[in-house]
């Protein structure tokens, strides 16, 4: 009969050619790469002054089924751990004090950067023509918004478990205060989000997340389980499984564009320029974090430095792209000295303002003193010795009234708001790469500390007119500015900041600050 | 576990301190960039990846690539070696005794240090420029 005729045929074909069973991930990944469109025309919102090429591939060749799938995976791993083991041992609690405070910034900063990745991922998403180099900047997005969950439950699992909350509850809404916020809104947002497409893929992707992850949230996690936190190590591990996926995407931006003649002339100069920008914050942020903020420390900061971002990212990354025309920044030996001192520079300024912090910074102790001096030879007489003054005046205590701010005018050390990172600097003070340079446009002022950022500003000057807070507190009295802006604890009255983290040491309030009568002024007014 | 070789963590200058670490340092020939063909790969601490460590990297991969050294930071195994480090999943799968693909080793595959991807069953991290130099290649369909 003819159907069993049509079946015996079937069956003695499918004998031959087996039908699949199953399909591999990655046979399905080559399949859908043939849903392209034609991209001649390409009408990108956000435009790059590079051609980026239409057959760029994706290193992990991943579809949605086994993201979805890798992703649950990890997040179940993460909270599994939070909720039980790491709870039932308190975990949260038995933190080394100066850690638990250090992680209020870390955390939430660090959520602002996975915001704004978002976003610039998506940018990258419209801006790129490849199918897979799309599918990858694609998983980018929603692994960011993953990671600024992550983030933000840090900060929310230590508001229940620290022994001191204040600053982990209510960082959103108080970490605008300080000085520290406006640069790192600098590298995490102006400089991942705004200008050339491409120019923001070599910021985030092939600078931000290849180089600076690395010591961010790697390395942090080394000091973190030795100042006793096994929550971040559990956390900032998960998140950093995302990222090996991000440098990829970095590095494939540039293989995108590695055979158009605008690499050649625009390349260096671009990556230079997010070297600089990024490892002008990174580099003292996170020194100052890790050897000021911990109670054990685990190698010095410009060794971890040393490792992740010159011999590694400079060797592996850039010095591996040499024959292509890639060039050594330029601005790396300044970027080296910084390494090496403006972490101790900026602690210097950061103590001298804890008022405006959401967070409790401490003096160094003499054991920390002698471990400074072991590893940074000249430390103590640069600045233990200030530190010891300050001490001796009684600068943890509020009955003395002692702000370290005062200490500045009283010596006359000026300190400035460097306009393209702006992070501080006080000229007369530093050891780090940085020098006084101020110009004048459209008759305002602008201080520079670097010939980098300064040659930034002057190819586009109203790219960078972020008013500093010298500026935008200027003539406004110190516990005016903490009350408006949040930096009080539940009481109304006790700041969240503090100099100290002894858990017996007098905590200092909105009167304390008042009778001190510390005024902002404006340097360059 | 541990191997001491120019690899090492604390290889080269990071084996120095204080004063002798900053004059090598400062050095004027140390403020470029140098070409490395040296990979590094962070892999975080489970009960897959520890067995995949012990099992696979340093019974086997070890062998075939005596520069690889693996080190114990305490959250997560630190990998670095000469040119490449390749994990195969199908093997994996059969010292695990379970179905383990290479979406289940990116679980734990922290951070990298060169050129990652996927091929099939394999994880290779490599210092050869792919895309540039070495054409990333389509599993057949």
């Amino acid at each position: 009969m003819a159907i069993s005729l049509a079946t015996n045929a079937a069956t003695d074909a499918l004998a031959l050619n087996r039908a699949p069973t199953s399909v591999g991930a990655q046979e399905v990944h080559k399949w859908m790469q043939d849903f392209n469109w034609d991209f001649k025309n390409n009408r990108t919102k956000y435009p790059t002054k590079y051609l980026m090429a239409n057959d760029t591939k994706e290193q992990f060749k991943l579809i949605a089924k086994e993201y979805a799938r890798m992703e649950s995976v990890k997040d179940e791993r993460q909270f599994g751990s939070l909720q039980d083991a790491l709870t039932r041992m308190n975990a949260g609690n038995r933190v080394a004090p100066k850690w638990g405070e250090t992680m209020k910034v870390v955390s939430n900063f660090l959520e602002v950067g996975e915001y704004n990745a978002i976003a610039a991922s998506a940018m990258l998403w419209d801006s790129a023509s490849a199918p897979e180099q799309k599918n990858g900047y694609l998983g980018q997005v929603m692994d960011e918004i993953r990671h600024t969950h992550q983030c933000g439950y840090v900060n929310y699992y230590f508001s229940k478990y620290f022994h001191d909350p204040a600053g982990h509850t209510d960082a959103r809404r108080v970490r605008t205060l300080g000085p520290l916020w406006k640069g790192m809104k600098r590298v995490f947002a102006d400089g991942f989000i705004s200008g050339d497409a491409v120019e923001c893929s070599i910021n985030l992707q092939l600078v931000g997340e290849a180089c600076f992850t690395n010591p961010l949230i790697v390395a942090v996690t080394e000091w973190a389980s030795a100042n006793g936190d096994e929550v971040t190590p559990t956390v900032f591990l998960s998140i950093e499984t995302d990222e090996l996926r991000h440098m990829a995407n970095g590095y494939q931006t540039v293989v995108s564009i590695a055979h158009d003649p605008a690499a050649a002339k625009y390349l260096n100069t671009d990556l230079n320029n997010a070297f600089w920008t990024q490892q002008k914050y990174f580099t003292p942020v996170l020194g100052m974090l890790f050897e000021y903020g911990s109670k054990f420390k685990v190698e010095p900061w410009v060794k971890t430095w040393n490792r992740w971002v010159y011999e590694d990212w400079g060797g592996i990354w850039i010095g591996r792209l040499g024959k292509y025309g890639v060039q050594s920044p330029a601005s790396l030996k300044d970027a080296k000295k910084d390494a090496y001192w403006a972490h101790h520079d900026l602690f210097l300024l950061a103590y001298a303002v804890w008022p405006t912090g959401f967070f409790r910074l401490a003096l160094p102790s003499k054991e920390d003193a002698d471990w400074f001096e072991a590893n940074y030879p000249g430390w103590y007489d640069h600045y233990g010795k200030i530190y010891e003054e300050w001490r001796a005046r009684g600068c943890e205590d509020p009955s003395s009234g002692f702000i370290p701010l005062q200490w500045f005018v009283e010596n006359n050390h000026e300190i400035y708001i460097d306009r393209v990172s702006q992070v501080p600097f006080c000229p007369s003070l530093t050891k780090g790469a940085s020098s006084l340079r101020i110009h004048e446009y459209n008759g305002k002022k602008h201080a520079f500390s670097d010939e980098w950022g300064e040659r930034m500003w002057l190819s586009e000057p109203e790219r960078y007119e972020c008013q500093n807070v010298f500026e935008q507190y200027a003539g406004r009295e110190l516990s005016e500015v903490i009350a408006e802006l949040w930096g009080v604890r539940s009481d109304g009255v006790t700041l969240i900041g503090q100099p100290h983290v002894t858990k017996e040491g007098k905590l200092w309030t909105l009167d304390d600050i008042k009778r001190a009568n510390c005024v902002f002024k404006d340097p360059l007014a | 576990m541990t191997t001491v070789n120019d690899n090492s963590y604390d290889a080269g200058i990071m084996s120095l301190n204080g004063k002798d670490f900053a004059d090598e340092y400062f050095k004027e020939e140390n403020q470029v960039v140098k070409e490395s063909n040296t990979v590094v790969l962070v892999l975080k601490k489970s009960d897959e990846m520890d067995y995949i460590v012990e099992e696979m990297l340093v019974k086997i991969f070890q062998k075939k690539n005596p520069t690889l050294v693996i080190q114990d930071r305490g959250g997560y195994w630190w990998l670095k070696a000469d040119n490449s480090i390749e994990i195969d999943c199908e093997y994996a799968s059969d010292i695990l005794g379970k179905p383990y693909t290479i979406y289940d080793l990116l679980v734990d595959v922290t951070s990298t240090v060169g050129r990652a991807y996927t091929f099939g069953s394999t994880f290779t991290i490599t210092s050869e420029l792919m895309g540039l130099d070495v054409k990333l290649q389509d599993v057949a369909a």
